[in-house]
């Protein structure tokens, strides 16, 4: 099993992550804001966040720069979730070191199979 | 507006002020309005009342829209800086669309604009979003410039890059307004003077080159992040030296610049120490006198 935080301001696709997530076999911890978010994935170390890059608090790319600098969170997959247009939010996702994207509408056959994927491929934890 | 549509639209609609509503509930109906929005920027109530504050959003000139049962089902904001007027946050919500609710809540703003002795009035709109574009240009706005929203990551300019040979002098917080009220006019709306005074939390510095050239630069330092640059300067060494300088001072913070001319010449010297474009506004205006 796997821990996954997933930071998500809409409530219908937080519920549709989990509701997908936790058949899986992950347990699904959720943060409706960044703040939340940040406090959440520091207190539990998981081993993947999902972020919504837009943010009602602190903005999604802020939360990864803050994750990506917490000493022991490096390398934790980071997977951007965005209704922005695929080449930005690739272009943002890079810079600010997330290992992946996921584009909105979720193409809810294909989320599980490609969260496993950044699961599976992520490096020795520090 | 046909007279067929207006009577139609007001048939659909009523405008109330926004102030009749609590910033949680403004940051409710944005959001709504938002979803999917093609760069979604949801707030909160705390980040809608210093936006409302910050950028001199006025609320009893600014409107909801409401349906024939008083539910809202858009917004709009306006700005006012003397004779100026900037149009902000206008959204209606998906299941309320096909129904000139944009044009409605637009020309309300409008007429609250004139009521209010505005002489021109302002506006940004997201490349991409083409229907409030063409609403736009409809109801007389014309293009003035292309701006960018810019983006670096934390962290310290890359080992690579040269340190810069200047002399760093911190400015002192008195110092901050004087600097400020010395810069050449035309930033956006929200890069004003007023919008990044308002905003607070601002830093400093100045750099002095051997070779003579020197500059100041002004922005804004929270917990998280670095905003509302102000560099004095349109020498690419001394940009270089304030740019390189702050992100050597402040490693941990997110760095989001809004709406710098998209011709600005130091564009280059951001991108060599790490920014990268996020997306661009077209600003709009429209003379009202």
């Amino acid at each position: 099993m796997s821990v996954i935080v997933v930071i998500e301001d809409n409530r219908d696709n937080a519920r549709l992550v989990a509701k997908l997530l936790r058949p899986a076999g992950h347990q699904v911890l959720l943060a409706e804001d960044g703040e939340t978010g940040l406090m959440t994935v520091f207190e539990n170390r998981p081993d993947l966040v999902l972020v919504d890059l837009g943010l009602p608090d602190i903005d999604g790319q802020t939360v990864v720069g803050m994750i990506r600098q917490q000493p022991g969170l490096e390398r934790t997959p980071l997977v951007a979730c965005t209704a922005w247009p695929e080449e930005t939010a690739l272009d943002m996702a890079h810079a600010y070191g997330c290992d992946g994207v996921i584009t909105k509408p979720i193409d809810t056959r294909a989320f599980v199979a490609r969260i496993n994927d950044y699961l599976r491929h992520s490096g020795p934890r520090a | 507006m046909t007279a067929e549509l207006v009577a139609r639209s007001l048939s659909y609609h009523t405008a109330v002020p926004a102030s009749l509503f609590n910033f949680e509930q403004l940051a409710a109906i944005y959001n709504e309005a938002r979803v999917d929005y093609i760069v979604p920027m949801p707030m909160n109530a705390p980040r809608m009342e210093a936006y409302v504050r910050e950028h001199d959003v006025d609320l009893n000139a600014s409107v909801v829209a409401l349906n024939r049962d008083d539910a809202p089902i858009g917004l709009g904001m306006l700005g006012l800086r003397g004779a100026r007027g900037w149009i902000t946050r206008l959204g209606v919500m998906p299941a309320h669309r096909g129904h000139h609710s944009g044009e409605f809540i637009m020309r309300t703003l409008l007429q609250n604009a004139v009521e209010r002795a505005a002489a021109r009035l302002q506006l940004e709109v997201i490349i991409g979003n083409e229907p409030a574009y063409r609403l736009f240009l409809k109801l007389g706005f014309q293009p003035v410039r292309e701006l960018r929203v810019i983006r670096r990551p934390p962290g310290r300019p890359n080992p690579g890059l040269p340190a810069p040979d200047a002399v760093i002098v911190p400015l002192r917080p008195d110092e901050i307004a004087p600097y400020l009220n010395s810069r050449t006019p035309g930033a956006a709306w929200i890069e004003e003077t007023r919008s990044i005074l308002h905003a607070g939390k601002l830093k400093g510095f100045a750099v002095q080159l051997p070779s003579g050239q020197g500059g100041w630069m002004i922005f804004q330092c929270t917990l998280f992040q670095l905003a509302h640059f102000v560099l004095s300067t349109e020498d690419e060494d001394t940009a270089y030296a304030l740019l390189h300088s702050l992100h050597q001072q402040y490693p941990a913070q997110d760095t989001k610049v809004e709406n710098i001319p998209a011709d600005d010449p130091l564009w280059p010297v951001f991108q060599r120490i790490g920014y990268v474009e996020a997306f661009r506004r077209i600003e709009m205006a429209l003379p009202l006198a």
